[in-house]
């Protein structure tokens, strides 16, 4: 590199990219990996597994894990660990994404337009979340599957119910910010409808609070799910889902450990992986913090 | 020489008749601004000119109607163009915002969206009053605007952030995007504050130039007496949320009546005049709840009177054009 040309890049540092300032801290690189590794083992598990993930080999009943051609074991049925969880992540990855979707997604909407329309608006609405706060979500869970079934339908409204009021109160706090600046008021003097305004100018600038929050609350999703599925309320056997394998695999804790426990720490690192790359999210998104 | 006496015949753009604007707290409404009435003709310029805290910016955003809770507008009328803006429901309010009324402010740094394009911030206000344009006819009209307001290299600025600007380009586009719906009044709330005085000067030729070219009708709104010098036709000089004096811009800066617009000229550093020190107003306005009674300068007043501290002087009109508020005009007589 010729003097000229470091001279110019000192004169000129580049901010780096977001990918790149999440990389620069190993936890989060190893989160993202994770994170990544997951996602990819989740979608394309019809491709990776071995057999079908109902296939049972009763000559295979519980045999430990390392057994010939069963590297996590098999479970009670005979049926390859490897292949459960596989399929398992799948669709507890699923339920997450769809309750955080749908959750996350009306929770934004009444969040902006508490922030928005606060003279009308912010008292029934964030009201209305501090009820919805005040249910704790196993409950929600419980009487949503005694009304529905349980199912994987129920754990997802449940865990979208519980998570609106969330998202709604981060929602509204970011966007109150945005809203005392002076470019909503540039807009409003443009002669801005509020969708617009709402939609182009509020939101955009409220984004990084709620990725951040969303992808801290899909682990807790998961985990959530997971907890509904092992008391019973969620997937129903013989679907494969993480928490509902820990809880089949419960009766036999003593004489097969790696039935309930190999989902238990797959849970571990999902719900780890997920937090540690959503704080690490915020880290990176947040300016002040940025050095 | 053309002033509000010698065109009677044509109905001036705007027309504010006792407006009062205040915000609401514990201790009662609180005026911003109290029973202003002015005029701005088509195509000329109206400075309003004062310190901070003087109800300028509340003025202006009175006239847009966008004035935030807790304050609103609780009395008169804003006459625009033959409508009374004050009686018009919020969706036809919000259809002249931007494309009757524009209004440019004070911070460019801030009154630009950070997350979006340049171009995708004026083609949006376009799009505000003309929904049905195509994504091409837009970013021309948009490109035409950058380059009207001689922004370098316009296509390349279309897809750049507000971050990648300077002040004063960062002006000129939020400048481009107001004149892209060609309003027929355009309000500037001190447009040239926060830029360094070359490109104050730029900016301000920009406007007078523009104004020439679309006719449009300018509110400046700002405390430096240069830019007024500059820009206005009319002057109104504004105090504690009044009009204390009203005249053609070379008038006032020859013939000054009231004594806040006296010491107000007389801070101004001149290179005309030989001057040891500056004339400083004593004390600061006052705050709006705590107002004092009579005439709202007295306490600050080299000449107040008696009568000053308990009757509120109304605007009275001394010459043709040329209007003050306050008891002892005119002041050659008191000085003399």
């Amino acid at each position: 590199m010729s003097a000229t040309q470091e001279a110019a890049e000192v004169a000129m540092p580049e901010r780096p990219g977001l990918l790149a300032r999440l990389l620069r801290e190993p936890a989060a690189a190893l989160s993202l990996f994770l994170v990544v590794a997951l996602l990819l083992a989740a979608i394309c598990a019809p491709l990776l597994a071995p057999t079908d993930p109902y296939d049972n080999d009763l000559t295979k009943v519980m045999q430990p894990p390392g057994s010939p051609g069963l590297p996590l074991g098999a479970d009670a049925q005979g049926r390859d660990m490897v292949t459960r969880l596989l399929y398992g992540l799948r669709v507890s990855l699923l339920m997450g994404f769809v309750a955080v979707l749908i959750g996350g997604g009306l929770g934004a909407v009444l969040g902006f337009l508490a922030a928005f329309y606060q003279r009308w608006l912010d008292g029934p609405i964030m009201r209305l979340v501090d009820i919805m706060l005040s249910f704790p979500a196993i409950l929600v869970g419980l009487a949503i599957a005694a009304i529905f079934g349980p199912g994987i339908f129920s754990v997802v409204l449940a865990l979208s119910v519980a998570t609106i009021p969330l998202m709604a109160r981060i929602v509204r706090g970011s966007a109150l910010v945005v809203m005392r600046l002076d470019y909503i008021e540039a807009a409003r003097a443009t002669g801005m409808t509020d969708a617009r305004l709402i939609w182009r100018h509020l939101a955009p600038n409220c984004l990084s609070a709620i990725f951040v929050f969303a992808t801290l609350r899909f682990g807790q999703v998961i985990l959530l799910g997971s907890a509904l599925s092992f008391l019973g309320l969620g997937a129903q056997p013989p679907v494969p889902e993480l928490g509902a394998m820990a809880s089949e695999g419960r009766n036999f804790l003593f004489f097969a450990p790696h039935i309930a426990v190999v989902p238990c720490i797959l849970i571990f690192i999902v719900v780890l992986a997920f937090n540690i790359l959503g704080d690490a999210l915020r880290d990176a998104l947040d300016p002040r913090l940025r050095l | 020489m053309a002033s509000l006496t010698d065109m009677p015949e044509t109905p001036p753009l705007l027309r504010i008749e006792g407006l009062r604007t205040v915000f609401r707290s514990m201790a009662g409404d609180i005026p911003a601004v109290d029973g202003v009435d002015i005029e701005v003709p088509k195509g000329r310029t109206l400075g309003i000119v004062g310190e901070s805290g003087c109800g300028k910016s509340v003025l202006s955003l009175s006239v847009m109607r966008l004035v935030a809770r807790p304050g609103r507008i609780a009395a008169g009328r804003i006459m625009f163009d033959g409508r009374d803006l004050l009686a018009l429901d919020e969706a036809s309010m919000r259809g002249m915002r931007g494309a009757d009324l524009a209004m440019i402010f004070q911070e460019p740094l801030t009154s630009l969206n950070p997350v979006h394009k340049i171009g995708f911030q004026i083609t949006e206000a376009m799009r505000a009053h003309d929904p049905k344009a195509s994504a091409q006819v837009l970013k021309a009209r948009a490109i035409a605007a950058l380059k009207r307001v001689r922004i370098p290299a316009p296509e390349r600025r279309f897809d750049e952030y507000p971050h990648q600007l300077s002040g004063g380009m960062r002006q000129r586009v939020m400048i481009a995007m107001v004149l892209s719906c060609q309003p027929k009044l355009l309000i500037a709330d001190e447009p040239t504050t926060a830029l360094d005085v070359t490109i104050q000067a730029q900016i301000l030729d920009l406007l007078r130039e523009l104004q020439g070219e679309f006719g449009m009708s300018i509110i400046l709104i700002t405390h430096d007496l240069g830019v007024i010098a500059e820009m206005a036709d009319e002057v109104a000089v504004m105090y504690a949320g009044r009009i204390v004096e009203r005249a053609s811009a070379s008038r006032l800066f020859e013939d000054p009546q009231h004594p806040y617009t006296i010491g107000l000229l007389g801070s101004v550093p001149r290179l005309d005049e030989e001057r040891e020190t500056l004339l400083a107003i004593e004390g600061s306005v006052p705050p709006p709840f705590a107002l004092p009674a009579g005439c709202r300068f007295h306490p600050r007043c080299p000449f107040a009177e008696d009568a000053c501290t308990k009757e509120v002087p109304a605007l009275k009109s001394i010459q043709p054009g040329h209007a003050v508020a306050c008891l002892r005009a005119p002041i050659e007589a008191v000085v003399a």
